[in-house]
């Protein structure tokens, strides 16, 4: 309905348009006039200063305090170069003095890990929570040991919202004496899970994974590998934050990759190429490791817990199926393949690349969770997702959505308790340990650890 | 700090620290600490190359090398000797770096440079490398040698991570200009201008201390050395650099090649201190000198 004024002409309606138009023209040519001026002026004023234009706010460069330039002069200086190409000040940091340990008070112990034992303590100047931890110095013939100088550096540049915030490096009385002083958080996801009666429900897995993997992607666009992902080293607070802890294994990678151990990641969390020894490897092992935590997200229990290697290697096989040269080329020239003595008949040809992992290990899964889950634990590193591209997948996308951070449950806490937390998942391996000469004859059949009984893995045995 | 800048922006001296510092408080004069510091830079890029460490893991150990004497809290040249703070920043960057290298190729390329008979090194040795090879006896690192300097090795390790509170990130300017440069030529501005980098960047001009303090922005400006015209405009502001900053830095990288030259000429007759003792005995020197006058 239209009102009284309103004209229905839509003669009139046309001409008001137009003198509208030609209004907002005008409009748009005084301003341009206007800003022409103001660069003219500001060039003439250029012209004039020449040299000596006006020294532009930074860094105090003087120690006396009594040499800072007037203040008032300082902002209307910078009230005038508003409209001048504005410098960025790059973000300045200092070095100085490691502090020593008596600056905080250790409270408890949390928990001892392969690379240093870890404790809650308060700092005694602003009485801030953190956890202290100190790198195991073991008289490396080499110095100070490359892993815990990683694990500094990484940290240090690291710094994201899902990964742990190192505060500090402070040291004890004694040269060996180092500790990292790091954001304290109530939980590791690996404590979370034993003490859970029920699983996460699948929004609040999408909210967990999300936070991993968004960590990683940082990581990895900051060409670092973390090379130890497991749910015991992913921490969490009391507001639904995770983060990506423990660093003890990260480095920085490079491109082309160079040489590196295969002697990483915790045996469950371990990538299959890794197992069968490959020197040349990628991020694609921390995705492994991901799929594995999403497993493990599912169910409360470590998806592949293998005794040892081989035994590893066979539990892996059985979830996946055996490799072939169509699902993962070139995985026979990898050293520790030639033992590695497969069934003649594969598994059937199975329809995409990766193929999709057998539905029953995962009932209540959707068909995007499952194809994400396929995608992390593919055989071939090259069929993997990046950390980019996951987090791009359909599954977190579709219904039931992530939840918020804010509604994530929250959890009596283990590690502000007397109590250490104790896990059942084996350690990462020791760095100087020699590669093992792994005789993979056994994948199928044989070994005494290997499970190779698992049902729907779908290919016989056959005795090497 | 911004994490999409780190390879931007790197910790930087604070003015107490350019100021003041540990061996001053100890009584060695500015001038001789200068010397010093310069020589084991250099001491640091030839152990480098001797070692086929790439140029960017040996300018980060000279940066390491040079921030570890600044301030107060730094070392002093009268506690650590300057041989081995060298030593031990090139073997903890190369450590860090993907060419690590062993505490025993360091040790022996050290003992060759600080060697009276062989080494090329003009502030060891002020006559140059020998014209024919001495023997190998006269350079070598003997067992007993080896294992003592590497205790003196891993414990200056130690002590260089512990004064800059293991902060060992450096970020070096290098493909920062050449970025640029790349992009200029890619403009078709100016195609000819990347071989002038390649001189404006030599290591050289890494061991004269003013700015020392590996200031991010300092770097960059030697692009103009050499008087190449690169574009019209502020070119500058690309680097984020105001025009004073920039004109401090030039003037102060045009005069390392006379500030070489006077220490060349300074020390022509002895050998620049290089350890505790030599320092000790350069001081009691000069203090001699002072009262016989």
């Amino acid at each position: 309905m239209s009102s009284r004024w309103a004209t229905d002409d839509p003669e009139t309606e046309a001409i008001i348009a137009q003198q509208k138009r030609e209004k907002e023209q005008k409009r748009r040519a005084k301003a341009e006039k206007q800003r022409l001026e103001d660069a003219n002026k500001a060039q003439a004023r250029d012209a004039t200063n020449g040299e000596l234009g006006p020294p532009k706010k930074r860094r105090r460069l003087s120690n006396d305090p009594d040499a800072h330039p007037n203040d008032a002069e300082v902002v209307k200086i910078e009230k005038e170069q508003k409209n001048q190409s504005t410098l960025l000040r790059f973000p300045v940091g200092e070095w100085g003095p490691c502090r020593h340990v008596d600056n905080f008070e250790r409270l408890n112990h949390i928990e001892e890990g392969s690379y240093g034992w870890v404790s809650r303590a308060k700092d005694i100047s602003t009485g801030e929570i953190v956890a202290l931890k100190k790198l195991k110095l073991d008289n490396s013939p080499d110095g100070f040991p490359v892993t815990g100088l990683r694990e500094i550096q990484t940290l240090l540049e690291a710094r994201h919202q899902n990964v742990v915030y190192l505060r500090e490096v402070v040291m004890g009385n004694k040269m060996d004496d180092v500790y990292l002083v790091m954001d304290f958080h109530e939980h590791d996801l690996k404590a979370l899970l034993d003490e859970m009666r029920e699983p996460f429900l699948p929004s609040e897995i999408k909210t967990v994974l999300l936070q991993v993997v968004g960590g990683l992607e940082f990581l990895h666009s900051q060409w670092i590998m973390h090379r130890d992902l497991k749910t015991s080293n992913l921490l969490m607070n009391n507001r639904g934050e995770l983060k990506i802890a423990d660093f003890g294994m990260a480095r920085y990678f490079g491109d082309p990759p160079p040489k590196l151990t295969q002697l990483v990641v915790t045996l469950w969390y371990r990538a299959p190429e890794l197992l069968l020894g490959a020197d040349k490897y990628g991020t694609e092992i921390d995705m492994w490791s991901i799929g594995c935590i999403f497993g493990e997200l599912l169910t409360k229990e470590p998806l592949l817990q293998g005794k040892n290697e081989v035994d590893q290697v066979s539990k892996i096989f059985a979830l996946t199926g055996p490799p072939n040269s169509e699902t993962w080329p070139g995985f026979r020239s990898l050293p520790n393949a030639k033992s590695l003595r497969l069934p003649s008949t594969s598994a059937p040809p199975s329809a995409g690349n990766p193929p999709l992992l057998p539905r029953t290990r995962f009932p209540y899964l959707t068909n995007a969770g499952l194809s994400l889950m396929s995608g992390l634990l593919a055989l071939n590193p090259a069929s993997r997702p990046t950390a980019k591209q996951c987090l791009d997948h359909q599954y977190f996308k579709e219904d039931p959505r992530p939840k918020p951070r804010e509604m994530f449950p929250t959890f009596p806490s283990k590690a502000g308790m007397e109590k250490r937390r104790r896990h059942h998942t084996p350690e990462a391996p020791k760095r100087g340990q020699e590669a093992p000469e792994l005789d993979f004859a056994g994948v199928f059949g044989g070994a005494p650890g290997g499970d190779t009984g698992e049902a729907g893995a779908g290919f016989t045995l056959r005795l090497g | 700090m911004a994490a999409g800048l780190k390879h931007l922006s790197n910790a930087l001296a604070t003015p107490d620290q350019l100021s003041n510092s540990s061996s001053s408080i100890d009584n060695v004069p500015s001038d001789l600490e200068t010397s010093i510091r310069c020589a084991g830079a250099q001491l640091t890029q030839a152990a480098g190359v001797l070692l086929h460490l790439s140029q960017d893991i040996i300018a980060q150990a000279v940066v390491i090398f040079t921030r570890f004497w600044l301030g107060a809290d730094g070392g002093s040249l009268r506690i650590y000797s300057v041989k081995d703070v060298s030593a031990a920043a090139l073997y903890l960057t190369a450590k860090l770096s993907f060419q690590p290298t062993s505490p025993r190729s360091v040790l022996n390329v050290y003992t060759f440079l600080l060697s009276q008979n062989a080494s090329p090194l003009w502030f060891v040795r002020q006559s140059g490398a020998p014209e024919t090879p001495p023997s190998p006896e006269t350079y070598i690192l003997s067992e007993g040698g080896y294992q003592s300097a590497r205790l003196v090795l891993l414990r200056t390790e130690t002590i260089i991570l512990r004064t800059l509170g293991f902060d060992t990130h450096v970020a070096l300017p290098h493909t920062i200009a050449l970025t640029y440069l790349q992009t200029l030529a890619r403009c078709g501005s100016t195609g000819h201008s990347t071989p002038q980098c390649g001189t404006a960047l030599t290591p050289a001009s890494l061991c004269h201390s003013p700015t020392k303090c590996p200031r991010r922005g300092c770097h960059l400006p030697r692009v103009t050395r050499g008087g190449v015209k690169l574009v019209d405009g502020e070119w500058w502001e690309v680097f984020d650099v105001d025009r004073e900053e920039l004109g401090f830095l030039v003037v102060g990288m045009k005069s390392t090649e006379g500030f070489m030259r006077a220490e060349v000429n300074q020390w022509k007759n002895k050998a620049i201190p290089m350890a505790v003792d030599e320092v000790d005995a350069e001081i009691e020197r000069r203090r001699m000198m002072e009262e016989g006058e």
